[in-house]
């Protein structure tokens, strides 16, 4: 062995035995210094035994930096949530398309008599829930997926105001959503109470499976189906909304994120259902808008789509006695049709 | 010039000026333009009248009242709604200091500035759905009564909109769209929120006159 060899053998073993010794045992200088990451952040999101942090912040858990929990709730909410109501939402227009594409509309002739279907109340009820709920549904859809469409369109700096608006907005018609259905609900139950007959519509699609279009009264099976979802879904939807309005106020923050998830589901069904609605209402079933604008609808879609419905109506003699005003060439607003309904 | 210093600026200027200006000459109009002398003989005092026409009208007659009932409840509902929200918000009171009178006074609480904003909301919609869906409010309604509906509702939508006072472009959007309803207000059927005062007037002293009980 040369000199060379001696000095690289020395010089190694050095560096190998301070290595080890930085590595097991403090350092010469007598202060050993743990790695400061490590236990600020086990203190930070309180593992093992957290010790209670204290604030002057009065709120649900405002003494916790970090939850968990709420980390996890949110990777849920980001990779599975959004996925699954992209994928619904995208695919219910679809599906509307297609069985436009194959069915079409249901057509209607027109018989030139008109009978009343809904006075100037319930058409007031049901624009004012349309127009929050499209309001919401908006908001809502641009929060909920604004940051996967609008962020790599327009940019983080455009989305923040938008957002901002979103949520401000979301936050203040809330509470008129739950006034308005409220308001459709008092006048429409009693003419969406179940029947036999609306199963069986049902199970038959309507009439579009099997040709003959089934029996129905005043709503028919599948607007009884919307009516009932829209007040179940639309209630927790308020409820679960008032909650996040009003987050001071939950007992949990486990509660909050209920409310979280059963706002969204809540939300996300509705708007789903609302796309079969408005295509029912409109392109698909012509002389059906006009029952909602007007408040009247032509006697043939009435024998038509509510055949029990016409029954009533022929013999209470409404029909008979808006044809003869008809006749008359009297002109014949809904007004002095309601007033022959009372 | 941004688009911001003329927001704030040249054109808040020009809206007040319009506003302020249009709205004292058509005030100036209809005082000085009078009415045809009444030669008939007095039954009743006119100025009895004009307080009971001016008072008297702010509940419906008996007779209305059950057909009414959703235009009261919505009228009420909106007009205070926005009275409280225009004098009362704290960001208006702020802006009143800051920009108009240099002072100010008590705002509202803020539980009691989103309860009046829903009330308002409530109210115009209510009352924009009855005048398109109602067959005799659509049918006597013009381009004007819908323009000045949708401005009004613009004007508190956006306002809604930058609640947050945390975007400077929300503030320039509700700001900028206040100018345009100042600018309209003067032209418009938006008139009638000083113009109601003269017009149950002017009726209620002729029905006085005239010994009407109405």
């Amino acid at each position: 062995m040369n000199a060379y060899g001696l000095l690289w053998g020395l010089l190694l073993a050095l560096l190998s035995t301070a290595a080890q010794a930085q590595n097991d045992t403090p350092p010469q200088s007598g202060i050993w210094i743990p790695n400061p990451g490590a236990d600020l952040w086990k203190a930070v999101r309180q593992r093992g035994q957290p010790e209670p942090s204290t604030t002057q912040v009065q709120g649900l858990d405002s003494n916790q930096l970090i939850n968990v929990a709420g980390e996890k709730f949110r990777d849920w909410r980001r990779e599975r949530f959004i996925r699954y109501a992209a994928y619904l939402l995208a695919g219910v227009p679809v599906v509307i398309l297609l069985f436009h594409m194959l069915h079409g509309a249901m057509k209607l002739e027109p018989s030139g008599r008109k009978l009343l279907r809904f006075d100037l109340y319930d058409r007031v009820a049901h624009w004012l829930l349309a127009t929050v709920f499209l309001f919401l549904a908006f908001t809502g859809l641009l929060l909920l997926f604004g940051r996967f469409v609008i962020v790599p369109w327009l940019g983080l700096d455009a989305f923040s105001p938008i957002a901002s608006a979103s949520k401000e907005g979301h936050n203040l018609f809330g509470p008129l959503f739950l006034v308005a259905l409220l308001w459709v609900f008092l006048r429409f139950v009693a003419r969406n109470l179940p029947a036999w007959r609306d199963i069986v519509w049902l199970l038959k699609g309507g009439g579009a499976f099997g040709g003959k279009h089934p029996s129905a009264g005043f709503f028919n099976g599948g607007e009884k189906l919307w009516f009932w979802s829209l007040a179940v879904f639309g209630l927790l939807l308020s409820l679960s909304g008032l909650l996040l309005d009003f987050p001071s106020y939950a007992p949990s923050r486990e509660l909050l994120v209920l409310a979280l998830v059963v706002h969204g589901a809540a939300a996300v069904i509705l708007v789903a259902f609302s796309f079969g609605h408005i295509y029912m209402g409109t392109a698909g079933v012509e002389g059906t808008l006009e029952g909602m604008r007007d408040g009247t609808v032509d006697a043939n879609w009435a024998r038509q789509h509510h055949d029990q419905w016409y029954a009533e109506m022929v013999r209470e003699g409404r029909l008979e006695a808006l044809s003869e005003a008809q006749e008359n060439r009297a002109e014949t607003t809904t007004g002095q049709l309601e007033e022959g309904r009372t | 010039m941004t688009v911001a210093e003329l927001v704030d600026g040249p054109l808040w200027t020009v809206a007040l000026t319009v506003f302020v200006a249009g709205v004292a000459w058509r005030l100036l109009v209809l005082i000085a333009t009078g009415w045809k002398r009444d030669l008939s003989h007095p039954r009743s005092g006119s100025l009895g009248g004009a307080i009971r026409g001016v008072v008297g009208r702010f509940l419906p007659s008996q007779g209305m009242a059950g057909r009414l009932r959703l235009h009261l409840v919505a009228g009420y509902l909106f007009h205070l709604g926005l009275f409280a929200l225009l004098f009362f918000a704290a960001p208006h009171v702020d802006f009143y200091r800051d920009r108009l009178f240099g002072f100010d006074w008590t705002p509202l609480p803020h539980w009691a500035f989103i309860l009046a904003a829903e009330a308002a909301f409530l109210g115009l919609l209510m009352l924009w759905l009855n005048r398109v869906l109602n067959p005799v409010t659509r049918l006597i309604s013009e381009s004007g009564d819908h323009a000045a509906s949708v401005l009004t509702f613009l004007v508190m939508l956006t306002g809604c909109l930058a609640l947050a006072r945390s975007h400077e472009t929300l503030r320039l959007l509700h700001f900028f769209v206040v100018e345009l309803f100042m600018i309209y207000f003067p032209f418009s059927r938006l008139m009638h929120s000083f113009t109601f005062l003269l017009s149950r007037a002017a009726q209620g002293a002729h029905y006085g006159r005239r010994g009407v009980r109405v």
